[in-house]
């Protein structure tokens, strides 16, 4: 495994225990290697575009499907809450961890609240729809707002 | 909807069901935790789209159509 997959795979195994983004000095204490290693690490998965880092260069703002700050997706898992960045991805979570899960966010349009169960087999129907309002060409030209 | 994306200045574009959004984060984000995972390269991202009925240049990770 190089060295790039091990930062990667340790950073989502990381999200999935702890709900929250790990600091690169965490990650470079589960492998066992310099600090500094780890900050480049994060730096060419952002520009693979597996991670979306904050303007500091080393915060993550994404691992997608997880979100490293709080948003109006929260998706819990037994006693677990996560944040997702988006409708989307607040059913990779749960596709992600194999787990049932409660998704609670909320309409834009109505602001009314949403509440999603997710079975193993898939969600619960409800009268919900997604709006994607970026196409797929331009999702990485401003993930935030997409 | 439409109204909603009136007011909002947004251009009205496609509306994905539950059962679809379901169907792309299980392709997306199955093997999400496992070594071997990657971001789909556009042909695999056209043919996940394609597969949930989702085609045309909207669904085009290379299209040059939207500016």
């Amino acid at each position: 495994m190089d060295f790039d997959t091990r930062v990667k795979t340790a950073i989502y195994r990381w999200f999935a225990a702890t709900t929250k983004a790990p600091a690169a000095a965490e990650i470079a204490v589960v492998l066992g290697e310099p600090p500094g290693t780890i900050r480049d690490a994060y730096r060419k998965l952002f520009q693979k575009r597996v991670l979306f880092l904050e303007p500091d260069g080393e915060t993550i703002r994404m691992a997608p499907p997880f979100s490293g700050i709080p948003t109006q997706h929260r998706v819990q898992v037994g006693d677990r809450s996560y944040f997702a960045n988006c409708s989307w991805d607040s059913l990779g979570i749960p596709a992600a961890l194999h787990r049932e899960a409660q998704v609670l966010s909320r309409c834009d349009q109505s602001l009314e609240p949403i509440h999603i169960r997710v079975t193993r087999e898939g969600p619960r129907p409800v009268q919900v729809v997604a709006h994607f309002a970026v196409p797929a060409a331009k999702w990485w030209a401003d993930l935030v707002y997409t | 909807m439409n109204e909603w994306c009136r007011e909002h200045g947004i251009a009205r574009r496609p509306i994905l069901s539950l059962q679809q959004l379901w169907q792309l984060a299980v392709a997306w984000y199955d093997t999400r935790l496992t070594p071997e995972a990657r971001r789909p390269k556009p042909d695999e991202m056209r043919r996940i789209f394609a597969g949930i009925g989702l085609e045309g240049p909207f669904w085009d990770p290379e299209s040059d159509q939207f500016g």
